[in-house]
């Protein structure tokens, strides 16, 4: 493969989940001794994109060459054989074992089947050493490095497989300004050395530091391909959010004048996880929380409802000062939270839909130590209906639903305990578009009945059509709010970005 | 303050990694002066000969948890081993009949292997039947009476098995140890014993590096199954008689000596050499306690504390890790450096 | 519960999975009876419900253990023993004083194993294991490893003799208290686990704990109840066996954790947790006994018999798994 030859090559690649196309017609390729970036918002279809070249599926349409020839992607250890090596943001590394067995998991060296100790040691420090960790003692067991150490270890060990193609996904969202100069040395280190290397970001500005080109996706298709030096800030954040944004959708109706405050939080602090968040949401007002990913919103959420207990600060509900010390004191104050997981955290899969929806209503619908589900099956009907979840049987596993349609089932859940303050965690991830607008009606309902609701989302269009104003939280901090008149998705997320002045 | 309370608390978990070390340490510091007649050559010969077979039981049961998995059917094997050993000596000769013994041994283990990997059935299910069966073949085998065997020649050789070749080390005791240390040694130095680690520590990256976590998983029951019979077996040659309820409280014991010797339930981690060493530490408590006069039922009770006590406090350290979670390493220096008398923390 | 109907649910393996415990119960009537005459009498069905009525009204309690995703509760042998060996000690206290003091052990032994696995989320496998070492330790120990007789304990009061009766009494002179006890226990526990909120929320505990804590489900005292609710039966099961065997000793109640667990998981729940039914936990109870009716009938020994058990645990076990992997749920 010479060395400035394509290495990757991507040809009208498309990918169909049922109901939408994940990818359309993508062409990518990236060249050796090139650090190439891959942007677009959450939903774009970048990691479906990077998840096709790790070989994750095998039922992909569209032609993948690597070093010129054709190959098919379609297994894990198929995309290892060719080369391709990904580094995801969870780390794959076994925790009770020591580094150096994790950077040759599988190859250990050995002599008639003993262990070579000291080819083991040699060679994991000389893995080391290439992502910058000379002092690193391989020998010290993966639980008890830190986060950032852990990367680049995730780093040597794909770099031991001798890849051609290294994809980065999201490698800094949690490290510090220093930990990321650190991997920038080391990924400039590794470009000279001739890897063709994918690198997903949201972190622009860190984009227009490393790479060399990048790939601006929207709605599964590309959108650009353009030169590192051709282009700025700004234009890589119009062409991830495009020039008209999808009319009907994002409409940006006119919403009524909010209440009274309904939900004051002062100084809430969780020590290294977020600091001295003040802010108050009013009755009828929706107020949208942006941020980059790893910017501490969920941990703001779920100290809002004490899933996680805060270090300082304190709550006010109608001026009242409240003090929930678990989850359920919270919904019992009104306040309701629905997580951005929503298979995991947000819904119990094996259980049908009624059983899921009615969840948190247990507790009231049970009269003097007899619960009954008939007494929530209006309140079930109602929302299923109002929802449009389909199939409308309420007795259908949830796993079997569509995502859009589980995540309407997560929403009527939170909906029916009717709270007062209604937070929402990516609404609507993962969600085909005419849940989408089903959801978006619903919430903006919820506000129009006088509830408060704090809208997270990392879907612009959303948040920008959506929210009365918007709060940007960036590495833990509240830095800015943004009145709805200055509100465009240019603006949140060059604020997001920690980008100054207006727009 | 803070600074104390961080001192303390990485002692705690210093400790806490050899603590089985220190267990044992404490055990031969305080017994010899407070028990009387502990000390001595023969006492403590007894306490080794009496921690052969739940050490050699260890064995297997500790690869079995690093694998991740569970193996209830320790005890039943064992019996199984001793009375085959001793049951069908008549028939094929000690040599034949000890065969035997291991033979099934592997077979009990490569069935459960099976049940776990092909059927995936969860191990706790898996081997809670396979004792159930292995149980009712026992009983029927010995019509729950003891089976012995009582030709000269079979009392020589469990009196050569029993005698110290050497001040304190019995070839019963030497045999345990060897096989202890092969085992410890194959973990260690050969590249499949470090593979069984990487098996349990995370069984999706294991089958991502080239390495089948169903073929390692089935290795380490048929080592159990193995380890089991042959502890049993040993042990009804040195006795000339099996018992039917030989392995009764085996499987509590094993477990406890495993657990707090330092291998966790949840796989990845362990060592046979510590849980061998937690068994010996427990039996001389035992002994020693007898020693001093404490009824024999303290024992368990002393036992389950120990258990009890570790395993509190690790549940405890893991809550406390959680809490820790999800800290921002820039903002914590930030804290930091506006507040320098703040220890640093511990990454998580 | 359903699911999409496949072909495969359709069909007759899809049949006999949604049949479940009771369509094996009924194979096993109707093997029974074709072994047998004496199978299908009264006398003989009676006979086999008595032989298992302690073991289902432990059942019921560690079905909630189960039902909750905790796998077992395997200190529930030396809870049985230690409530026994507790109430006939009281028993000079008087009858009914006994009585409350064997409950009141296991409520004490539940709200220990309350705080360790729900509070502190110690491992319950191992946590329940070392408690019942710690129990059998107390209780050995603290009576030197002997036993005590009710009679004796009771002196002249009267209670003794009240106690020992108390397995054999019959209500309404023709239905044995245990059988009543048994048939309390699992209405009463199927109500539970369908009718109270309790019993909901333990449901989502079972099928998704992370879901279940977001969901507001208050985790530490609805796993703890749990736990309670396996030792409070196996206190009543203790008391009751002691009263069967007349005697207080640390060795009633042994191999009553694997039999109850086999019993739950045979009646349909999932060690994975929420998932079956009461009624299906007596199922499992039932088919235990009647296997081992048949059994008995054909002259197989008891220990032959457990070989049969745990083949057949194995075997139910297993093709469950299978079906459930082809249904498309991977877990089980």
């Amino acid at each position: 493969m010479s060395d400035t030859g394509t290495a990757l090559q991507l040809e009208q690649v498309s990918k169909r989940y049922t109901g939408m196309l994940a990818v359309d017609g993508v062409d990518f390729d990236v060249r050796a001794g090139e650090v190439h970036a891959l942007i677009g918002e959450n939903g774009a279809g970048k990691s479906t994109l990077m998840n096709i070249i790790a070989g994750a599926f095998a039922d992909y349409t569209g032609r993948i060459r690597i070093g010129g020839q054709e190959v098919a992607l379609h297994s894990p250890l198929a995309a290892k054989r060719h080369g391709i090596q990904m580094i995801h943001q969870e780390l794959s590394l076994a925790r009770t074992l020591s580094v150096a067995e994790n950077l040759l998991a599988g190859r250990l060296p050995a002599r008639h089947g003993i262990l070579d100790r000291r080819a083991l040691r040699t060679e994991a420090r000389d893995l080391l050493k290439r992502v910058g960790l000379d002092s690193l003692d391989p020998a010290t067991l993966v639980e008890d490095i830190g986060q950032h150490e852990a990367q680049l270890v995730e780093i040597a060990k794909a770099l031991g497989n001798r890849p051609c193609i290294l994809v980065m996904d999201e490698p800094t969202s949690a490290l510090s300004r220093d930990e990321v100069k650190h991997l920038f040395e080391i990924v400039r280190k590794l470009r000279l050395q001739g890897l063709a290397i994918v690198y997903i970001s949201h972190h622009l500005p860190e984009i227009l530091e490393i790479a060399d080109r990048v790939t601006v996706m929207r709605d599964g298709k590309k959108i650009a391909t353009r030169e590192m030096l051709d282009v700025t800030q700004a234009d890589l954040v119009e062409m991830m959010v495009g020039c008209a944004a999808a009319a009907d959708l994002y409409a940006r109706k006119a919403r009524p004048a909010p209440g009274k405050e309904k939900l004051q939080v002062r100084g809430l602090t969780r020590t290294g996880v977020f600091h001295d968040v003040s802010f108050a949401v009013r009755r009828g007002e929706i107020l949208g929380i942006g941020g980059l990913a790893g910017s501490g919103r969920t941990e703001l959420a779920r100290a809002l409802v004490a899933a996680d207990a805060p270090d300082a600060g304190e709550l006010l509900l109608d001026g009242r000062p409240v003090r929930p010390k678990r989850l359920s004191d919270a919904i019992r104050l009104g306040m309701a939270y629905l997580p951005e997981e929503r298979k995991t955290l947000g819904l119990a899969l094996r259980l049908s839909a009624g059983e899921n929806l009615l969840a948190a209503l247990i507790p009231r619908l049970t009269r003097r130590c007899h619960y009954s589900a008939r007494r929530g099956a209006g309140t079930l009907g109602r929302l299923m209906g109002l929802l449009q979840v389909h199939p409308s049987d309420p007795q259908v596993t949830v796993r079997n639903l569509s995502g859009g349609n589980q995540q309407k089932v997560l929403l009527a859940k939170w909906l029916a305990v009717e709270p007062q303050v209604l937070i929402l965690d990516e609404p609507t991830r993962g969600v085909d578009i005419g849940a989408k607008v089903i959801i978006h009606r619903a919430i903006e309902d919820v506000a129009e009945q006088g509830r408060a609701v704090i809208l997270i989302s990392s879907d612009l269009p959303e948040l920008v059509s959506l929210s009365d104003r918007v709060l940007i939280l960036r590495h833990g901090r509240m830095i800015r709010e943004m009145p709805r008149e200055s509100l465009s998705e240019e603006a949140v997320l060059l604020a997001a970005n920690g980008g100054v002045g207006d727009v | 303050m803070t600074m104390r309370k961080e001192q303390l608390t990485a002692l705690l978990a210093a400790l806490d990694r050899h603590r089985i070390y220190v267990l044992l340490a404490l055990v031969f510091a305080i017994l010899p002066f407070a028990a009387h007649g502990f000390a001595t050559v023969n006492n403590l010969t007894t306490v080794l000969k009496s921690s052969c077979l739940n050490a050699t039981v260890a064995i297997g049961f500790t690869l079995v948890l690093i694998c991740g998995e569970l193996d209830l059917t320790i005890g039943a094997t064992l019996t199984l081993g001793a009375m085959l050993t001793i049951g069908l000596q008549p028939h094929l000769g000690r040599p034949g009949s000890f065969a035997v013994a291991v033979a099934a041994g592997a077979l009990v283990g490569l069935c459960n292997g099976l049940i776990v990997t092909k059927a995936r059935v969860n191990s706790f299910i898996a081997t809670l039947g396979s004792m159930t069966i292995l149980q009712g073949i026992i009983y029927i085998y010995s019509h729950g009476a003891s089976v012995s065997v009582t030709g000269p020649a079979d009392f020589r050789l469990a009196d050569f098995l029993e005698k110290p070749l050497v001040p304190l080390l019995t070839p019963r005791v030497l045999i345990t140890v060897a096989l202890v240390a092969f085992a410890q040694g194959f973990l260690t130095w050969t590249r499949s014993g470090r593979n069984f680690f990487l098996v349990g520590g995370n069984r999706e990256t294991a089958w991502f590096s080239g390495v089948n976590p169903a073929r390692y998983v089935v290795g380490a029951f048929v080592v159990s199954g193995v380890s089991a019979a042959v502890g049993g077996a040993l042990f009804g040659l040195s006795m000339c008689s099996a018992t039917s309820n030989l392995g009764a409280s085996c499987l509590m014991d094993v477990i406890a000596a495993t657990i707090v010797g330092g291998t966790a339930m949840t796989g990845g981690k362990g060592s046979v050499l510590r849980s061998a060493l937690a068994v010996l530490t427990f039996t001389a408590m035992f002994n020693g306690f007898n020693a001093l006069g404490f009824p024999s039922e303290l024992k368990i009770l002393i036992a389950g504390l120990v258990l009890a006590l570790v395993v509190v406090y690790e549940a405890a350290a893991a809550r406390r890790h959680e809490k820790a979670r999800g800290r921002r390493p820039m903002l914590m220096e930030e804290l930091r450096r506006k507040d320098p008398t703040q220890a640093k923390e511990s990454r998580t | 519960m359903s699911e999409r109907t496949t072909p495969f649910t359709r069909s007759l393996g899809g049949l006999f999975h949604r049949a479940g415990i009771f369509g094996a119960v009924a194979l096993i009537l109707a093997i029974g009876a074709l072994v047998s005459p004496k199978f299908l009498t009264a006398g003989n069905l009676l006979n086999t419900v008595d032989s298992v009525m302690l073991l289902g009204i432990v059942a019921v309690g560690v079905a909630f253990v189960t039902y909750s995703g905790h796998y077992a509760d395997l200190s529930v042998p030396t809870t049985m023993a230690f409530s026994g060996v507790m109430a006939v000690e009281m028993l000079r206290f008087g009858f009914v004083p006994a009585l409350l003091a064997g409950l009141a052990t296991g409520l004490g032994i539940g709200l220990v194993n309350a705080l360790m696995v729900g509070r502190l989320r110690v491992n319950p496998i191992i946590w329940t294991l070392a408690m019942s070492y710690l129990t059998m330790g107390v209780m050995r120990w603290l009576w030197s490893n002997q036993q005590i007789y009710p009679d004796v304990k009771g002196g002249d009061t009267g209670a003794g003799r009240l106690f020992m009766e108390l397995y054999r009494h019959e209500v309404l002179s023709r239905i044995p208290l245990p059988m009543v006890i048994l048939a309390l226990f699992v209405v009463t526990g199927h109500y539970v686990l369908t009718r109270t909120a309790f019993g909901q929320q333990l449901k989502l505990v079972g099928s998704n704990p992370s879901m279940a804590a977001l969901t507001g489900v208050r985790m530490p005292r609805t796993v703890g109840l749990a736990f309670v609710l396996s030792a409070l039966a196996a206190s009543v099961g203790g008391i009751l066996i002691t009263s069967l065997s007349k005697v207080g000793a640390y060795y009633n109640g042994e191999g009553y954790d694997f039999d109850a667990v086999t019993a739950v998981v045979l009646g349909g729940m999932t060690l994975t947790g929420g998932r079956g039914s009461m009624l299906g936990v007596l199922g499992g109870v039932l088919m235990l006994g009647l296997m081992s009716n048949i059994m008995t009938l054909l002259g197989v020994d008891t220990f032959a018999q457990r070989i049969v058990k745990g083949a057949v645990f194995l075997a139910v076990v297993g093709v469950g798994s299978l079906l459930a992997r082809r249904m498309g749920r991977d877990d089980a």
